[in-house]
């Protein structure tokens, strides 16, 4: 039979909050996320393969012990999970315990490689319920390994630069960039206009680093 | 002078992109840069990325990284026990903040400790503070990977550079590097988003550092592998007109920010 795509596919719920499929209702993990991780849950039958949406635009797919160790088509699973959720971040959580260790290598290659998700290994619902917990709320907090693009100073590293040609330290290097300015002026400038700023033996070895064919 | 090296730099486009994909010739062979302050950690890895995958690993010296895959992929490797305590938090931080100014993608291999013999590994405890770390580096778009130990994590090192060679990204500049060329690699590397990847790729791309410095932003890109704004980026401070007055802070790092 043909799944009819989902309604709620792209839905977001509130922050703190998640939407998990109805057959989540009475599980280990739903009552821990209330319980321990304060995470409400929004519960809902069209959530086609999507096990929990996430308010980061996250959605979650639950590879449990009993799929894994059965072989449960939880590969078919994962393509439609992948397919379904272009515009969500798809994750995939696994259970990865003493039985279903064996078959984890070739879980985490068909996931992360061959279908580009990401794939985070639990032992149980209950680490489960932790490590959602923690996506939930880890959005309000600043994430220190985003990189914060902050504008900088070009000029120590161009004073740097000047540095790295042999000859040249930091009292050249100063007095260099007070007559060529620029990485790209400097290159262009003749011996003879060196000269006088640092003397004959640099210039030349200025000029040689510049122009000396590297092959 | 600049209308006379118009004509090199176009020609050299073609001869750079040539240099980038990898050679038809020799397609199970890939390569992999080890950093050479892991190597004491990593040596199991290592031995067995060279002989159970047949990956050429070179050891040098790299940009705050453990492994590079690709032109444009890092993979470091933590154990889990680091991952779950704050003490390294500083440092996996750091490390990857300053990789993603450098790299495209950006790998993290979480390795199961190694248990002593005779000892039996006993389950420890899953931390809020661990799946915290987790979630944060889910988000910040980092990939992350399991293993079981040195020998899955290299075999998913070669996994991962096999799959970036098939999209075109190995690895295939000499890694190799003397005379004259030693110092424009460590003129390259001072330049901002440039990986001792990019800078090898530079040095065997551009036929002096005049040519490179005088290259549009199409050129760079071509001939450091790096994607466009990191080019751009590149090709902004070559051509940045200092301000001396502003010299005295000359320690700055690059990817200091």
């Amino acid at each position: 039979m043909e799944i009819k795509p989902p309604v709620l596919v792209n839905a977001v719920p509130p922050y703190g909050h998640v939407i998990a499929h109805e057959k989540w209702r009475d599980s280990v993990l739903v009552q821990s996320l209330k319980g321990t991780g304060n995470v409400k849950t929004i519960f809902e039958e069209e959530l086609g393969v999507v096990d929990f949406h996430l308010s980061n635009k996250s959605c979650i797919l639950y590879v449990s012990e009993t799929d894994i160790v059965a072989g449960n088509n939880y590969k078919r699973k994962l393509v439609r999970f992948r397919n379904a959720n272009s515009s969500l971040q798809g994750i995939v959580v696994v259970e990865k315990t003493r039985l279903s260790e064996q078959y984890f290598p070739a879980m985490q290659k068909f996931v992360v490689f061959e279908l580009g998700l990401t794939l985070l290994p639990v032992a149980s619902q209950l680490e489960a319920s932790q490590l959602l917990t923690q996506i939930v709320h880890g959005e309000s907090k600043d994430n220190p390994f985003r990189r914060k693009s902050v504008s900088r100073l070009l000029d120590p590293l161009v004073m740097s630069l000047v540095q790295q040609i042999p000859g040249v330290g930091k009292v050249k290097a100063r007095a260099l960039l007070q007559h060529f300015c620029s990485i790209h002026q400097l290159c262009s400038a003749e011996t003879h206009e060196l000269e006088p700023i640092v003397g004959q033996a640099t210039a030349q070895s200025i000029s040689n680093f510049f122009h000396n064919p590297l092959v | 002078t600049s209308s006379s090296l118009v004509p090199q730099a176009q020609s050299s486009v073609v001869q750079v992109a040539a240099a980038c994909k990898p050679p038809a010739s020799s397609p199970g062979l890939v390569s992999v840069l080890v950093d050479s302050r892991c190597i004491t950690a990593c040596v199991d890895v290592v031995s067995s990325l060279r002989q159970r995958h047949a990956v050429t690993a070179h050891v040098c010296s790299l940009d705050g990284c453990d492994f590079v895959v690709s032109n444009r992929m890092a993979v470091e490797r933590q154990n889990q026990s680091e991952l779950a305590g704050s003490q390294n938090r500083k440092r996996l931080v750091e490390r990857v903040t300053n990789l993603q100014g450098l790299f495209e993608r950006i790998c993290l291999i979480i390795e199961k400790d190694r248990t002593k013999p005779g000892e039996v590994s006993r389950p420890s405890q899953r931390t809020r503070y661990y799946d915290s770390t987790l979630a944060s580096l889910v988000r910040a778009g980092v990939r992350l990977l399991v293993s079981g130990g040195p020998e899955e994590s290299a075999a998913l090192l070669a996994e991962l550079a096999r799959l970036e060679q098939r999209k075109g990204q190995a690895i295939s500049v000499p890694l190799e590097v003397k005379g004259h060329r030693q110092q424009a690699l460590a003129f390259y590397r001072t330049l901002p988003c440039v990986s001792y990847v990019s800078a090898l790729n530079m040095a065997q791309s551009f036929r002096s550092v005049s040519h490179l410095v005088n290259s549009s932003v199409e050129a760079l890109q071509k001939g450091a592998c790096v994607s466009h704004p990191r080019a751009e980026e590149i090709y902004r401070s070559l051509r940045y007109s200092c301000d001396t007055t502003l010299m005295n802070t000359s320690t700055a790092r690059k990817n200091d920010i």
